[in-house]
């Protein structure tokens, strides 16, 4: 009796458990997944479509008719799912001449994503002229955002190279120079070591706008202006303190009675912890370097002011997004292109992530 | 010419705290040291600075002649078993063991045949290409005391090696570890918590109190000639009980007088105390004999009865004081039993009241 | 250290790694945050560069402090910092003891519940003025699932004040939580299972073993989460730019980047950004430090580690 009610118990113990679980994974999921469907949306989907699609249509129904007033004039028309008909879609007539054709064919393309030579829109009007109206189906290029969100906002390109530059730099100098000192703090006991930790909160409390309008300055004086290293620099003030944490942390995590060992053993102070800590630092250490690449991949607000002709991605994205004319599928393709490699980076760093927080205090 | 010498050597961890105190030591050829005393008596401190991971704040360490004191680990040629093992856990069993071997460049088929030489020593053979994660932690210990080997050593540390086995494990260990020595003939210095350990294994015993050495001898010195009260105290189990008494003289025999019991002494011990009128008396356990006719030197009764096989252990309150006897298990006695006990004349230990040293 | 006769001992050596490993830092600071820092509170103080016949004067801070628009602002972001970290905190902590259970396809959750720590500000933005515009996503999904009426949409982004600042609370949540989590989780992880299970065994109900051992046992890690956690939500801005614009929902950060980027080429206005910005980071630095004097931080002795 009793454990019938213990496994009942436990039963719905479980199913709330899941059901909470699963709540939260929604929670979680759909923003970005809407987001995510935004970004394949075709500007007919994005704007004459309501309610919105929820699920990204692979697969465009066109619909061309004959005008029956004008003679080799068609009607183009689209399907639109909300409001489950065809409805009217690019010029008005359509003939079979050369620049009307193109017309068309540049419209369909534009506007929903389908791609269709002029010389198959006027085979389909030659079926036309025998069958009457003629239904047919396009398959959507679904990633076509994401290419004319390159090609449109010129310079997007570059702007990669210019993040990816900024940040292995970042990565480079915070990993390095912090990883000495989280080393210190992990194996020594100094004077003003209290202060320096504190100092590590520290740099974080100004406000990095307010550090970022000197440094143009002094960027401008020794020509970093407006370059990735100067960018680079900046982002470290606050990638720096947290890899000083972060290793601190990983190298507390590592006895120090193992680097003793090796010593004894015959190897160097700086051979014990390039032969033994290091390696077991690794993965801690790649961790804490994707922190910074991730950091300084999507900062925007520096990069804003520190940039001039050599924006990074996020800026380009950011000025898209505020840009007069915004066109919301095509600022999605953009911010899922950025997004990704911060999706890859967190399926990488998943398992040391916590580890890599580990021993972390105040 | 002793191999190790230590003259002096001291560490001052801070202001307040100092590790090892002072220690002048020599170590001869061959000689397996054990260094015994209770916790945070300097021990590990000690072996850390003979191995050059902690720095000397005072003295120097020579080895074979030559002053290592600043040197650092690599070149000392020591080899050493860390307390809580330090085995690297990235590496496979076979690769801890042939890490120092790969530094000194030997040829890739020594490295392979001292490395399996030394598992098979210690009984782990089979286990060269497993992680340490893999094993348990009797096992890991073997492969610290594998890889301290591999590197015949001028000089093998152990630091309580075999504190994590299981009781049974550990008697095993401690005779391999004394066949392995005779073997290799590496001059040891071993740490241990555990006095039977120290005693079976020993050539020379340092006993170490507060950061310093209070008695170096063999385990016969120590046991049956103990420098000090604290020496008698800590050496045997249960430990020495100890009296003060007054030393007298009656019709030209020396007496020691106790508010229990009179002991009349011999002629040799007698002039050992002449200047003497009060000292502290050491007897132990065994020591005690059992006087069936119930007319010995000590009598009382018996308070508790711990058998421990061929003996037992019995307690007695004597001035509020628990003394603890050694008697054969062939007696059988119980609580509330009156005994009485002589004294092994030829055993008695004599300190000073105020030194508390030996007196000889 | 092969040369023992070397000018230094090796116990003096031995002093000075420390401060050779963390040199590089000191100086990167000194270069790259103590310089800008002493410029821009030095800046503050002037009324034009010091070059360009610029004067000492205390008027970029009384026109700061004259001007409502600041402390509409200061009242706004203490507002939105003081419920968001204590909803952070509280979600937070929730979620980490419930991936602590680790429950079948925990991992898989785990990975899930860090993706928008990871994403980027703007991706953040797109997301949210895409999903919360009149003709967003949102709506869309509630007329889908029929909640909504085609007709009657819900506006996002027209609501009053507080409306607008629960928003941006919720909004703001969304990608935090996961930061805090890590930490909270990564510090129960690291906590030995078996004081817990002590506290069970003695007697401690879920409730009782979580509140009597397992917070008191985490006390240093959820301080690490705080602070940074308060650092960071004062300095809130991005977001609600991107989904309302300059000066609907005027926060601290907001003015500041308003007054040196947006009005570009007013001295004054420039000034008066600078002089907001010390402000900020003394207000930053005064809650910081008070919260790690009412948490206890200072008290624990010092040692190795952080
Ligand atoms: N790193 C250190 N800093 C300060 N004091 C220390 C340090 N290491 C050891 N001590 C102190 O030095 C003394 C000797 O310590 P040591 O580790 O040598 O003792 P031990 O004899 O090995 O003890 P055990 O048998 O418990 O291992 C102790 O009082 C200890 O508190
Ligand atoms: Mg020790």
């Amino acid at each position: 009796m009793g454990s019938i009610r213990r496994g009942v118990f436990r039963s719905v113990r479980k199913t709330t458990l899941y059901i909470v679980v699963a709540g939260i994974a929604m929670a979680l999921i759909f923003p970005m997944f809407f987001l995510f469907t935004f970004s394949l949306m075709s500007d007919y989907e994005s704007y004459s479509e309501w309610p919105k699609p929820l699920l990204p249509r692979i697969k465009v129904e066109f619909r061309l008719t004959p005008i029956e007033s004008v003679d080799g004039s068609y009607k183009m028309e689209i399907w639109n799912n909300s409001e489950k008909g065809f409805t009217p879609f690019g010029p008005e007539e359509n003939t079979r001449a050369n620049k009307s054709l193109r017309k068309l064919s540049n419209f369909i393309r534009n506007y929903s994503n389908c791609f269709i030579s002029e010389k198959e829109l006027s085979e389909i009007m030659d079926s036309v002229d025998q069958n009457g109206a003629e239904t047919f189906i396009l398959k959507k290029k679904v990633f076509n955002n994401y290419t004319r969100f390159f090609t449109l906002y010129s310079g997007a390109a570059q702007s990669v190279l210019n993040s990816l530059a900024t940040a292995a730099m970042t990565v480079f100098l915070s990993l390095s120079i912090g990883g000495l000192a989280g080393y210190a703090f992990a194996r020594y006991i100094f004077k003003g070591k209290n202060v320096l930790k504190l100092s590590v909160l520290f740099v974080r409390m100004f406000p990095p706008v307010a550090i970022a309008l000197p440094m143009v300055i002094i960027l401008g004086k020794i020509g970093l202006y407006d370059k990735p290293v100067g960018l680079s620099l900046i982002y470290s003030v606050n990638q720096v303190s947290l890899s000083i944490w972060i290793t601190a942390s990983v190298f507390m995590g590592i006895p120090e009675s193992l680097e003793e060992a090796s010593q004894v053993f015959g190897a160097s102070k700086i051979g014990a912890f390039f032969r033994i800590t290091l390696p077991l630092a690794v993965p801690g250490l790649a961790a804490c370097a994707m922190y910074s690449f991730i950091y300084s991949w999507n900062e925007v607000i520096n990069a804003l002011i520190l940039t001039q002709f050599n924006p990074t991605f996020p800026v380009v994205v950011y000025r898209s997004l505020l840009g007069a004319n915004a066109q919301v599928h095509l600022i999605a393709a953009g911010s899922v292109a950025q997004a990704l490699p911060a999706i890859i980076f967190t399926l990488f760093i998943r398992k040391y992530i916590l580890q890599m927080w580990g021993g972390v205090k105040v | 010419m002793p191999v190790l010498e230590l003259k002096d050597i001291a560490k001052q961890y801070n202001k307040r705290v100092w590790g090892v105190q002072g220690m002048s030591l020599d170590v001869e050829d061959k000689e397996f040291i054990v260094f015994l005393g209770p916790s945070g008596c300097g021990k590990t401190t000690c072996m850390r600075m003979i191995a050059g991971l902690e720095e000397t704040t005072r003295g120097s360490i020579i080895l074979q002649g030559k002053d290592i004191t600043d040197l650092p680990p690599r070149d000392r040629g020591i080899s050493m078993v860390f307390q809580n093992y330090a085995i690297w856990p990235h590496m496979t069993v076979y690769d801890n063991i042939a890490f120092a071997l790969k530094l000194k460049k030997l040829p890739s088929s020594e490295i392979k045949s001292r490395v399996e030489e030394v598992a098979d020593m210690v009984k782990i053979g089979t286990m060269l290409s497993r992680f340490p994660g893999q094993m348990s932690g009797g096992q890991q210990q073997r492969v610290a005391l594998a890889r301290a080997l591999a590197v015949r050593p001028k000089l093998f540390l152990m630091d309580e090696p075999l504190s994590n086995l299981d009781a049974k494990l550990r008697v095993i260990m401690r005779t391999e570890l004394k066949a392995i020595h005779q073997r290799t003939e590496a001059t040891s210095i071993f740490v241990t918590h555990d006095q039977s350990e120290a005693m079976s294994m020993a050539d020379r015993i340092v006993i170490m109190k507060d950061g310093e050495i209070v008695q170096v001898g063999t385990p016969e010195d120590v046991y049956f000639r103990s420098a000090d009260i604290f020496v008698a105290g800590f050496i045997g189990t249960p430990p020495t009980n100890f009296f003060y008494v007054d030393v007298k003289k009656e019709n030209g025999c020396t007496i020691l007088d106790h508010e229990f019991f009179k002991a009349e002494l011999g002629k040799e011990d007698s002039d050992r105390l002449s200047g003497y009128e009060e000292i502290v008396l050491g007897v132990r356990p065994e020591d005690f004999i059992l006087n069936k006719e119930g007319n010995g030197i000590l009598k009382s009764q018996v308070l508790v009865v711990e058998p421990q096989g061929a003996h037992q252990v019995v307690a007695l309150e004597v001035e509020g004081n628990i003394i603890k006897t050694l008697v054969p298990s062939d007696h059988s006695l119980r609580p509330g039993d009156n005994i009485s006990f002589d004294f092994d004349m030829r055993h008695l230990h004599f300190f000073d009241k105020q030194t508390e040293k030996r007196i000889s | 250290m092969d040369n023992p006769t070397g000018v230094l001992s090796r116990e003096q050596k031995k002093k000075i790694i420390p401060y050779l490993l963390i040199a590089p830092v000191v100086i990167y600071y000194i270069l790259f945050w103590l310089l800008p820092v002493v410029r821009a509170i030095s800046g503050s103080f002037m009324s034009a560069p010091a070059d360009e016949g610029g004067v000492f004067t205390f008027g970029n801070y009384t026109a700061l402090f004259k001007d409502p628009v600041f402390y509409q602002a200061l009242f706004n972001t203490a507002f939105i910092v003081l419920i968001s970290v204590t909803l952070e905190f509280v979600l937070a902590f929730g979620l980490a003891l419930l991936i602590n259970m680790k429950f079948h396809g925990s991992g898989m959750f785990l990975f899930l519940a860090l993706i928008p720590m990871s994403l980027p500000a703007v991706a953040v933005g797109a997301m949210w003025t895409s999903g919360l515009s009149t003709y967003g996503w949102l709506n869309s999904f509630l007329i889908r699932i029929g909640i909504l009426n085609a007709a009657d949409k819900i506006i996002f982004l027209g609501g009053g004040h507080f409306a607008k600042m629960f928003l941006i609370i919720i909004v703001d949540a969304w990608q935090v939580i996961p930061s805090v989590m890590v930490i909270l989780l990564s510090g129960m992880q690291a906590l030995q299972p078996e004081m817990m299970e002590a506290g069970y065994v003695f007697g401690g109900s879920r409730f009782k073993v979580l509140r009597k051992i397992t917070i008191p046992l985490l006390k240093p890690t959820i301080t690490t989460a705080m602070i940074l956690r308060i650092i960071a939500a004062i300095q809130i801005w991005l977001i609600i730019v991107m989904l309302f614009g300059y000066n609907r929902l005027p926060v601290l950060l907001e003015q500041i980047v308003l007054n040196v980027d947006k009005y570009t080429g007013s001295e004054a206005f420039f000034r008066k950004g600078m002089a907001l910005s010390v402000v900020v980071s003394l207000i930053v630095s005064c809650v910081s430090f008070l919260y790690l004097k009412v948490s206890g931080a200072f008290d624990e002795p010092a040692g190795k580690g952080v």
